[in-house]
């Protein structure tokens, strides 16, 4: 899958080096995956000369975005949507070795030419504010406590000369708690040549998209210098999606899965209690029949004309033996790998695909012929909470690594809101089931301690994972409590804590590429310690309070009397009287008792 | 008047202030009080309207109607009105006048302190607001006189400080002005400004030169000799110290009723009292006058607003399922696991397993758990619910149609795209410690060498229902099980939400705490609750829900029972609607209650109503121990009805010792009866109780033998240990009600028991008594009463307490117990009464010598 990927990167990038600047192409590549789903990548280029743009000649590249990134002094910038979690272990490595997605909620990262880091500040909270109106997300609550200045974890993608180099600063800021929907979508297909309306662009459709078992959608803007060429500004943009596809399948205006008709079910005949009421389902074995159109909900109208046409806009990934059946006006060509082939429509025309059922009595035979078989990805990653109890807690993540025999390294970097303190000193790394003296896993670790609301914690771990391993990276955090008025409505939901984000490091250290892989883990929720807002608690305290003040005063004035201490009457109260009276006392007692005591003795006597 | 209101609210001594200082009331401020009153009284009458007369009205002023200028200030709206204006002003005039002096303050409140406030409102009224408001009523001086006062407090003392602002203490009339402008319908927010300005200034001092000059002031006094005629009147130069005379003599009042013999003979009867009263308050909590129906809080739940679809060809699936199942009847736990792991994993979904081992009484308890976890599609693994279902119940039954139930309806779920959270289908080998282990694992709060930490994991768990479906006929209602391990309950909303879907959706009927027919009448009700108490008293696990509560994670576990026509499919749609209503949360369950007893599915009592019971029979306990306190420092004998008996000193060693020694062996049973192999059990109790029945015999033998207390240590050693059990049973009572109010009442002869030195007869009826109530006896006649072994009851309880974390034990042996055993002690005791008195004396006689 890499591969394949890597492959087509390589096909994108030469033909944008071929064709002269400003062209623009488009590529929706579909991969069914196991358990009957499908992973649709869509993927939007287009560049302009960095001449061109410093004109306000802007092209085909969208000038809104232009006009913000000129603005806020932007270099590079990395803008992901995304939605639903990656299921590694069944679908595989991830689409673009997880270099196109973020995790969930928003993500925003970029490089900004700042002389200071004020000024850095200033430019990001401009960027971010401009982002948020264009692309309808709260982009803007991107503050102080939600950014970080990642050291390991992030390398510019671009070319910059390294005059820029020095004066450009690395800003990331993330939501997790940000839901994408349809209203993010609409802009983002808004910056697109076509809008939507034609090419692949138009088999997006908000209802498909957000129905999707997993989606991201990401905007890569960096300057590209091809070796003698003139440099570029290119805007990638890239759509992933995992469909499921007897979901998709399914027809809009009757959604609800209803049981299927006795007839229709699929049932186990070889079950000895097999019979007309009774029926062992045998759904996820066979092999799945689907269509461009049932999938999108609509196949391609037409080709987009500005597009380049000697990229093929659609390209399909499954075993040659699969039969396909395509609309006429496309030709199709087999990738000589024989793992995909791609179609070329011609212009003008619409396109409409379809794969027929696979007729095998043997599942695992179907499956072959189905699809190709996933790669297995470098690392897996889970993060989990431990512990319970509103007081503190503790953070899991558990790395796998399945190669047999390679290492794997990679930066483990978490940022987190204010309010989760971590306790560095439990930061612990463990193979598990291995014990006794090893080399040390955590090689590396950059900590940025959090401030009360004014930023969060910055953690970044460089750290490996031995070949065929489990590794347990632990660390404990307490829960600070919140002002009451910083709490937000759905307190009780729990506060949202951004995915950690995994950049698997290029063991060629002189390689081209930084990383060679990415992953981002699930978001969390953190549940914090809560005050109880209904509405008699509210009361309570308000009324509470309102008497205190308004009323304790006013008492206080009505009773209270101050009195000069050479007014007030004469009372004896100088030390030397008081410590006289006492001494008395004491005397008079004293000898009271004594007597008391001889007239008891003489009684006795007596 | 207000002496009277204030007498009869605050009891005998407080009426002797109020009289005290009504009497010492200066005259001025007297007369202005009467013209009040006397012109409220005139204003009764309708003839003549006093009010139009005198109010000053903007429009009304003029030459000859000045006269109102004057006169509205003792003019009020109500009875009301004039009794608060009264209320505020007589204390701000009486320091006014005591200070400044009668004619002073005559002239100056008929003078500027009336004519200014007046023209500054008529002027902001007539001319500036052009409005035509009526004013009238004593508060422009409360204002007034507040200003003035408020202006010399800031002299004093500058600011009040709240937090970190400083306050100036001069705006607290404005506080007070906002405040009553607020709160107080038709007060007149102008009017009292005025009155606060005219304050501010007169309190600053600009406002000294109308006042009359001193000299004449005297002159007039000599002539007149005002002072000599006119009583209460404050002289010019008369200085103002003690202000509030001197307090009544404290021999009176309350002080002397402290003293009296008789306040010493009332505790007891206050005890009883309190007991009586937290068990008449229980059996009132039925009725309807005291109990609440249930409605749904949080909103997002929705019960019962969508449609189920779990029917059709999912039942021909689920016959299919039934019959894999049925073939595993006999199978081991692994056999079964690895088939239902197979169909499950068939349906595309996560699985993983846990082991667990647990120890209890000797006897090993384990298993394999195994889970799936269907993942949210779109979702992020931020939260999660879970469907239970053991393998067996808690009755050791195979769970029959509840497993092929759940395989069915993860088959189900899957097809759905709406749920927003993980759902976790949980199958355990037994009903107990499977679903705990499973929940300490998630947790991460397992004992990793018992117990095996979890593959799989997904988000925080919002909710849980258990499956227990054992029954093979149809069923008529499903019977909810909701208590959790230590008397902690699920939210209530969670319980009305299945209510609310099976009653209301479904046409299921729902039963609660096996109450298998209710017909909402007060001894149904009243047994659903008892029985709803015993169970939280007693803090077992019932079911395989009762694991995830302590957690905080809210579960309760379905059965279907009865004989009906409702299928399998029926329960089905129950859990799905259930889990959709689950699904809806956007919140974790907070809004509703997670303190009530209910009493009828659909009706309950919250912590509020119920609590006062059993802090009531706690407090008997508390009250009794202070009583027997203050009895002991008293030196008994001769005083009893001398009005000052002499103070004794009290020797608290060994009553101190008695309690400590006592409440440190209570480790011992405990320690006993949670590690005992299964085996021993039984006769170790029987050995325990008898040595339990001679223990406080030989410690009141070995107390009169080597200490020989007095009766004063004895009340000491009761008063501890009733101060220790009040203390432990009021803070268990907002824990577990039930356990705290069961408790209570067992231990409540406690509060009675005394030596007995002189009745031997009245002694042993006591011991007999206390032998009939002590904890092992209540265990084993309960025992006896369930028709339950002595050792399986002792089995479970060590169980609960190794495996579930059940504290019942600890306050059974470390509370109750050593409670018990010091009053056994006290009621043996035989104190050397009259010797041991005069001992006392000789050693109180010395130890004065040595001070």
């Amino acid at each position: 899958m890499r591969q394949l990927f890597s492959l087509f990167l390589a096909l994108l990038s030469a033909a944008s080096l071929s064709s002269a600047a400003s062209d623009y192409h488009e590529q929706l590549v579909l991969r069914p995956l196991p358990l009957s789903t499908l992973l649709a990548s869509f993927n939007f280029r287009s560049n302009i000369t960095l001449s061109s743009f410093e004109a306000h000649n802007f092209d085909l590249f969208p000038r809104s975005l232009a006009q913000i990134l000129q603005h806020a002094g932007t270099r590079e910038l990395h803008l992901r949507f995304s939605l639903g979690r990656w299921d590694a272990q069944s679908w595989g490595a991830r689409p673009w070795d997880g270099a196109r997605e973020g995790g969930t909620g928003v993500e925003l990262w970029a490089w900004l030419e700042a002389e200071t880091d004020e000024e850095a500040d200033q430019k990001w909270r401009t960027l971010t504010n401009a982002l948020s109106g264009l692309f309808c997300a709260s982009l803007n609550f991107i503050d102080g406590t939600r950014t970080t200045r990642p050291v390991m974890s992030f390398q510019p993608e671009g070319d910059h000369p390294n005059a820029t180099m020095e004066n450009m600063h690395l800003l990331y800021g993330v939501l997790p708690h940000e839901v994408v929907c349809t209203e993010n979508l609409t802009p983002f297909l808004k910056l697109l040549p076509c809008k939507g309306k034609a090419g692949v662009a138009s088999l997006l459709d908000g209802h498909k998209l957000f129905d999707a078992s997993w989606q991201s959608m990401a905007i890569d803007i960096r300057p590209v210098c091809p070796s003698g060429g003139e440099c570029v500004l290119e805007i990638e943009q890239t759509i992933d999606m995992v469909l499921d596809i007897e979901r998709s399948k399914r027809p809009r205006d009757n959604p609800i899965p209803r049981p299927v008709p006795d007839h229709e079910l699929k049932c186990d005949s070889s079950k000895p209690y097999h019979s007309h009421g009774t029926c062992f389902p045998t759904d996820y074995s066979a092999g799945q029949d689907w269509s461009l159109s049932q999938i999108f909900g609509k196949s391609i109208k037409e080709t987009c004309p500005l597009t380049d046409p000697s990229i093929p806009p659609v390209c399909l990934q499954v075993p040659e033996s699969r039969s396909v059946y395509a609309s006429q006006g496309s030709t199709e060509k087999k990738n000589p790998d024989r793992m995909s082939r791609c179609f070329e429509i011609e212009p003008e025309t619409g396109f409409e695909m379809i794969l027929p059922r696979i007729e095998t009595e043997d599942p695992a035979k179907s499956a072959a012929v189905e699809l190709v078989k996933p790669e297995t990805p470098l690392l897996y990653a889970e993060r989990s909470f431990t512990g319970h109890g509103q007081e503190r807690g503790g953070v899991q993540t558990i790395l796998r690594n399945p190669s047999l025999d390679t290492e794997v390294e990679f930066i483990y970097m978490e940022s987190l809101p204010w309010f989760m303190r971590i306790y560095l000193h439990t930061i612990e790394a463990r193979i598990e089931g291995h014990f006794g003296e090893q080399e040390p896993l955590i090689k590396e670790v950059y900590y940025r301690p959090a401030v009360d609301r004014a930023r969060g914690t910055q953690l970044e771990v460089r750290m490996r994972v031995p070949p065929a391993s489990t590794v347990f990276l632990t660390y404990d955090f307490e829960k600070s409590i919140l002002r009451y008025t910083e709490y937000p409505p759905d307190a009780n939901r729990g506060f949202d804590v951004a995915a950690a984000v995994i950049t698997i490091l290029n063991p060629e250290k002189n390689g081209t590429r930084f990383a060679v892989y990415n992953m981002r883990t699930t978001s969390l929720l953190c549940s914090l310690p809560t005050p109880d807002f209904s509405m008699p608690y509210n009361v309570i305290i308000f009324t509470s309070t309102a008497i205190a003040l308004a009323f304790g005063g006013m008492f206080n004035i009505l009773v209270r009397r101050f009195v000069a201490a050479d007014e007030g009457p004469e009372m004896g109260s100088t030390i030397k009287e008081k410590l006289g009276r006492r001494i008395k006392k004491l005397i008079e007692k004293l000898v009271k008792g004594k007597t008391a005591e001889k007239t008891a003795a003489v009684e006795t006597k007596g | 008047m207000p002496s009277i209101s204030f007498g009869a609210l605050l009891g005998n001594n407080s009426n002797l202030r109020a009289r005290s200082y009504v009497n010492r009331l200066p005259l001025f401020t007297r007369a202005v009080l009467v013209a009040i009153v006397v012109f409220w009284m005139v204003g009764v009458q309708s003839v003549w309207d006093l009010r139009a007369w005198g109010a000053l009205v903007p429009d009304l002023v003029g030459i000859s109607s000045l006269y109102r200028l004057n006169t509205y200030p003792f003019i009020h709206l109500n009875f009301f009105h004039a009794v608060m204006n009264i209320l505020a002003l007589v204390p701000l005039l009486e320091r006014f006048e005591s200070e400044h002096g009668t004619l002073t303050s005559l002239a100056l409140f008929f003078g500027p302190f009336v004519t200014i406030p007046s023209f500054m409102y008529l002027f902001v009224e007539k001319v500036i607001l052009r409005a035509n408001t009526a004013v009238m009523g004593a508060s422009i001086w409360v204002f007034l006189l507040l200003g003035i006062e408020a202006i010399r407090t800031y002299k004093l003392n500058p600011y009040l400080v709240v937090g970190t602002h400083n306050i100036p203490t001069w705006t607290s009339p404005l506080a007070i002005l906002l405040c009553v402008a607020a709160l107080v319908p038709s007060s007149s927010f102008l009017g009292h400004l005025c009155g606060l300005a005219v304050g501010y200034f007169c309190g600053l001092g600009y406002l000294k030169y109308l006042a009359p000059p001193e000299k004449i002031l005297r002159w007039i006094e000599g002539k007149l000799n005002l002072l000599g005629r006119l009583p209460h009147y404050v002289s010019v130069d008369q200085k103002t110290y003690g202000r509030f005379g001197v307090l009544p003599s404290s021999g009176t009042g309350a002080l002397r009723l402290r003293r009296d013999p008789r306040m010493l003979k009332v505790p007891p009867y206050l005890s009883l009292l309190c007991i009586l009263v937290g068990v008449v308050w229980l059996f009132l909590l039925p009725l309807n006058e005291y109990s609440r129906r249930t409605y749904i809080s949080e909103n997002a739940l929705l019960p019962g607003q969508v449609h189920t679809y779990f029917s059709g060809s999912d039942q021909n699936v689920f016959r299919a399922y039934k019959h894999e199942v049925n073939g595993l009847a006999d199978k081991s736990n692994i056999e079964v696991n690895d088939k239902l792991e197979s169909i499950v994993k068939g349906l595309g979904l996560k699985t993983a397993r846990q082991n667990f081992t647990y120890q209890s009484a000797g006897r090993v308890y384990s298993g394999e758990n195994l889970y799936a976890i269907l993942q949210a599609p779109r979702g992020d693994a931020t939260e999660a619910i879970v469907l239970v279902g053991a393998w067996k119940n808690v009755k050791g039954e195979l769970n029959r149609n509840g497993i092929p139930l759940i395989l069915t309806l993860a088959r189900y779920f899957k097809r759905w795209s709406l749920w927003s959270k993980d759902i976790i289908f949980l199958v355990t080998p037994d009903s107990i410690a499977g679903p705990q282990a499973w929940v300490d694992a998630y947790h991460d709060a397992h004992d990793s060498s018992r117990v095996n930490s979890l593959p799989l994991k997904s988000g925080l768990l919002q909710g849980a229902i258990a499956i227990d479906y054992s029954q093979e006929t149809r069923f008529e209602s499903v019977h909810i099980v909701y208590d959790g391990i230590n008397g902690q309950l699920p939210n209530l909303d969670l319980i009305n939400s299945v209510v609310s879907i099976a009653g209301g959706q479904m046409g299921i009927g729902v039963a609660i705490q096996e109450m298998w027919h209710h017909n909402d009448q007060y001894p149904d009700r009243l047994r659903t609750m008892l029985r709803g108490m015993l169970k939280q008293g007693l803090g077992r696990a019932s079911g395989p829900h009762s694991a995830f509560i302590p957690y905080h994670v809210d579960a309760v576990t379905l059965q279907p029972f009865g004989d009906g026509w409702q299928d399998e499919m029926a329960m089905g749609r129950v859990v799905e609607g259930t889990f959709r209503s689950l699904n809806n949360l956007l919140e974790h369950l907070h809004q509703s209650f997670f303190f009530y007893l209910l009493m009828q599915r659909e009706r309950f009592v919250s912590i509020g109503t119920y609590l006062p019971s059993a802090m009531l029979v706690a407090a008997n306990f508390t009250i009794m121990a202070i009583a027997l306190w203050v009895k002991s420092g008293h030196a008994e004998g001769e005083g009893d009805s001398k009005p000052n008996t002499p103070a004794a000193e009290r020797d608290l060693f060994l009553p101190l010792g008695v309690i400590t020694f006592v409440q440190s062996i209570a480790v011992i049973p405990l320690h006993l009866f949670n590690h005992a192999p299964s085996s021993a059990l039984t006769p170790t109790f029987l050995l325990f109780a008898a040595l339990n029945t001679a223990l406080p015999h030989l410690i009141s033998h070995y107390l009169a033998t080597y200490h020989s207390p007095s009766t004063q240590q004895y009340h000491l050693i009761k008063a501890f240990s009733l101060l220790l059990l009040g203390m432990f049973l009021s803070s268990l009572a907002t824990l577990n009600f039930s356990l705290a109010l069961l408790i209570g009442l067992l231990a409540s002869p406690l509060t009675f028991m005394r030596a007995w030195p002189g009745s031997p007869v009245l002694r042993y009826a006591c011991t007999i008594l206390l032998n009939a109530i002590s904890p092992t006896a209540v265990i084993a006649a309960g025992a006896v009463y369930w028709g339950l072994d002595l050792g399986t009851v002792l089995e479970e309880a060590a169980f609960g307490w190794d495996v579930c974390g059940m504290y019942t034990p600890v306050v059974v042996w470390c509370v109750w117990w050593p409670a018990w055993v010091a009053g056994s002690v006290v009621v043996l005791g035989r104190p050397k009464a009259k010797e041991s008195s005069s001992q006392g004396k000789g050693k109180k006689a010395e130890g004065k010598k040595d001070l």
